[in-house]
């Protein structure tokens, strides 16, 4: 069914048609329409779903992670200072090799405060062992909730993943999605059946213990291995969907015009859109012009990268997101990814706390990186984009 | 520089011990380093503590395999736990050996030149190791209970230490114990531990012991990435290396750790059971024919609170004896 709504409500539809089972969540703004819409879905009996009151995001994801451990397909959704909040359980959710599925609505966590998008929520939590995969629309972030379920509880995986879109820009934008019914998905989307930790009195475990040293390293190899198995899977399961739905969002990065391109800007989230249009403008006018789309940040599709911006001669990175006195995250992930290349690569630092990213402000990451293809280098890694009182390029 | 692993149990103070062998050391102008096992440790349960002391500074920050000395601070302990290969021997369980039975090597990884310093009451040619090396015995016990009234043999088995070893003086030893102790537990009972410390050097015997005891293999479970269950969620199984999983606890002979053992008086007892209700291992039981108790001395690790709270004194504590 095609309707016009925001991606919290495209979430929230998802997360009904995965037969969730249990939800715990705490309402926090640009999120706080999910729990609503997952609340009302069960209140007038469209799902059957035990929907845990908590009293904030840290019990919440105690109370999925209690549940998930029981074997019940679990969902939970926060942002910001909520995820923040999250942070020592997301280790043992990770550590306890839970499927959960984490819907999050990014928003820069404070101080200074603020209720608009920047990825300083989700970023940080990079080494938790979660998947962390970035979305650009609507249709988008409905679809990777089926397909999160499918990738976390592959047996290659067992690891938990948060599906990150943009605070406001999806959350209180509404736009055309295909709401899946429910006989697709159940096509698509097997039962949970719990293979490890899982708590049965009839065949007890012993889990979340104190690992003495002679484990833990192997139990983080473990992990370790299980992130970069999913590289094939999060693929796999997108074929999978494409074949069963009809709309391919092409696994770990998506690429526009990068076969002959001279300069290449890599986006995540909700810029990749506006990125397209100022991408395809340059075409006309005869610019060399790339873009790849970067979905998983977690695993990083290092390889990948590597390989598309082989023959390009400057790299962009777009980073919603500061790691203080370094650079953006992605920037360093990129940097890793071309470890062997004399390529210039520049960082785009911008949009934070939400500010608009328009197409001027794109338009001028593509003219620093023309500029730095034509000399053969960066005038400056770190570039801030629309900040007052630093000049770009 | 020489190396020393300090094998003891929880509450009785190697910790504290490496330390003031440490501050010794450094009161003869020379360098050293204590730490402890990085553990959890409770009461009575095996510990172990290290120490390095060298003329200059000390680079290493990794743990101690091949010590030149080991101190074992507690009568049993030799007999339990690996405590001469000292780190994964501390990590190991028991595995019900009886207590006071020498069923593992304290002399593994040690310096053939080096020694062991015990507390025994045994002289030190009756004390046969694995290898035949110089030991240092001393009854600790018994002068930690005459001097502080508790059997804590830390202090005196660093008098017994310098005297096996001379490393370090006796006088060194005194004021790195006032140094450590004092700053801890104040400067009365830094004294009494000098006095202990005092009463370990002149006591200690230092002889040669005889060799050639053999010890089974301890079988720890180590597996490797592809065997460890993902999520290190583990089933409740019977394995080569013992229990794993839950209900694998069963086998923490926590009997061993005691230094005193509750008897119960038959005659005395009247059937209350506030020792039940309080023993924090559950080890007390009914006897309803004798309307008595009865004691789980695998377990029972000798705290002594069945015998505090008896209304009727019937339980005593009474001092085990090495076997
Ligand atoms: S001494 Fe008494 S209270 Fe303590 S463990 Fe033994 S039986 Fe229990
Ligand atoms: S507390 Fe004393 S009297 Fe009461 S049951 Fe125990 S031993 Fe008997």
């Amino acid at each position: 069914m095609r309707r016009v709504v925001g991606s919290n409500y495209a979430t929230s539809h998802a997360v009904m048609r995965a037969r969730v089972e249990v939800i715990a969540a705490y309402p926090i703004t640009p999120q706080t329409q999910m729990v609503e819409h997952i609340a009302k879905f069960i209140n007038d009996g469209i799902m059957d779903c035990e929907y845990i009151n908590v009293e904030s995001e840290h019990s919440a994801i105690s109370a999925v992670i209690a549940s998930q451990a029981a074997g019940v397909r679990s969902f939970t959704s926060t942002a910001s200072q909520g995820l923040a909040l999250m942070h020592e359980l997301l280790f043992s959710a990770g550590g306890l090799r839970l499927p959960i599925v984490m819907g999050v609505v990014n928003r820069s966590v404070g101080s200074t405060g603020g209720i608009w998008v920047e990825y300083n929520d989700s970023m940080p939590q990079r080494d938790c062992g979660w998947l962390q995969m970035y979305v650009e629309t609507n249709q988008e972030v409905h679809d990777m909730i089926l397909q999160a379920y499918k990738i976390a509880e592959d047996k290659r995986v067992l690891l938990p993943i948060m599906i990150c879109s943009d605070g406001f820009i999806l959350s209180h934008t509404v736009e055309p999605v295909e709401l899946a019914e429910q006989e697709e998905v159940d096509g698509f989307l097997p039962k949970y059946e719990a293979r490890h930790s899982y708590l049965d009195p009839k065949d007890p475990i012993a889990s979340g213990i104190v690992t003495p040293r002679e484990y833990r390293q192997e139990f983080a190899y473990q992990i370790h291995r299980a992130m970069l198995e999913a590289k094939d899977v999060i693929g796999e399961v997108n074929r999978d969907f494409a074949d069963k739905f009809g709309r391919d969002h092409s696994g770990l990065i998506e690429t526009e015009f990068v076969e002959d391109a001279e300069v290449i800007l890599l986006t995540l989230g909700t810029v990749t859109s506006t990125a397209r249009g100022v991408v395809r403008e340059l075409r006309k006018k005869g610019k060399k012009a790339g873009l790849v789309k970067v979905r998983a940040f977690r695993p990083y599709p290092a390889e990948r990268i590597a390989e598309v911006c082989k023959d390009a001669r400057a790299v962009g990175v777009y980073d919603r997101s500061v790691s203080f006195g370094v650079g953006g995250p992605h920037y360093l992930e990129v940097r890793n990814a071309l470890f062997d290349s004399d390529v210039p690569v520049i960082d785009f630092i911008g949009g934070l706390g939400g500010r608009d990213v328009a197409e001027a402000d794109v338009r001028s990451m593509y003219d620093v990186l023309l500029e730095a293809a034509k000399t053969g280098k960066a005038k400056r890694n770190i570039e801030w984009v629309n900040t007052r009182g630093v000049v770009l390029g | 520089m020489k190396e020393i692993i300090l094998h003891g149990r929880g509450g009785q103070g190697a910790v504290l011990a490496a330390q003031a062998l440490a501050s010794a050391a450094v009161f003869e102008d020379k360098y050293a380093m204590a730490f402890p096992h990085f553990g959890a440790e409770r009461r009575g349960a095996p510990v172990a503590a290290f120490a390095r002391i060298a003329e200059g500074r000390i680079l290493t920050k990794a743990h101690i395999y091949k010590p030149d000395y080991v101190i074992v601070l507690d009568p049993w302990l030799a007999g339990l736990v690996d405590v001469a290969k000292g780190m994964e021997g501390h990590e190991g369980t028991s595995g019900g050996v009886p207590m006071g039975s020498v069923k593992t090597d304290i002399c593994q990884g040690l310096n053939k030149k080096g020694a062991a310093v015990l507390n025994t009451a045994r002289p030190p040619d009756e004390v046969r190791l694995s290898l035949e090396v110089c030991v240092g015995t001393v009854d600790a016990t018994t002068i930690a209970l005459e001097t502080l009234g508790h059997p804590a043999t830390n202090s005196c088995m660093l008098g017994a230490f310098a005297k096996t070893t001379e490393e370090v003086s006796i006088g060194s030893i005194e004021k790195g114990i006032m140094d450590v102790f004092g700053e801890r537990l104040g400067e009365g009972i830094a004294e009494r531990n000098v006095k202990a410390a005092k009463l370990g050097f002149e006591r200690t015997e230092v002889g040669m012991c005889s060799g050639g005891r053999e010890f089974p293999a301890q079988k720890k479970w180590l597996p490797d990435v592809d065997e460890l269950p993902p999520g290190c969620a583990i089933r409740s199984q019977d394995t080569e290396y013992g229990k794993l999983g839950p209900g694998s606890t069963v086998q923490n002979e926590t009997g061993s750790w005691r230094t005193f053992h509750p008897i119960v008086d038959d005659e005395k007892c009247t059937y209350c059971m506030l020792c039940w209700f309080h023993c924090p291992d559950g080890c007390i039981g009914r006897v309803p024919d004798k309307e008595s108790v009865s004691v789980d001395y695998f377990y029972c690790k000798g705290c002594g609170i069945c015998s505090e709270v008896c209304p009727v004194d019937a339980i005593t504590m009474v001092r085990e004896v090495e076997g």
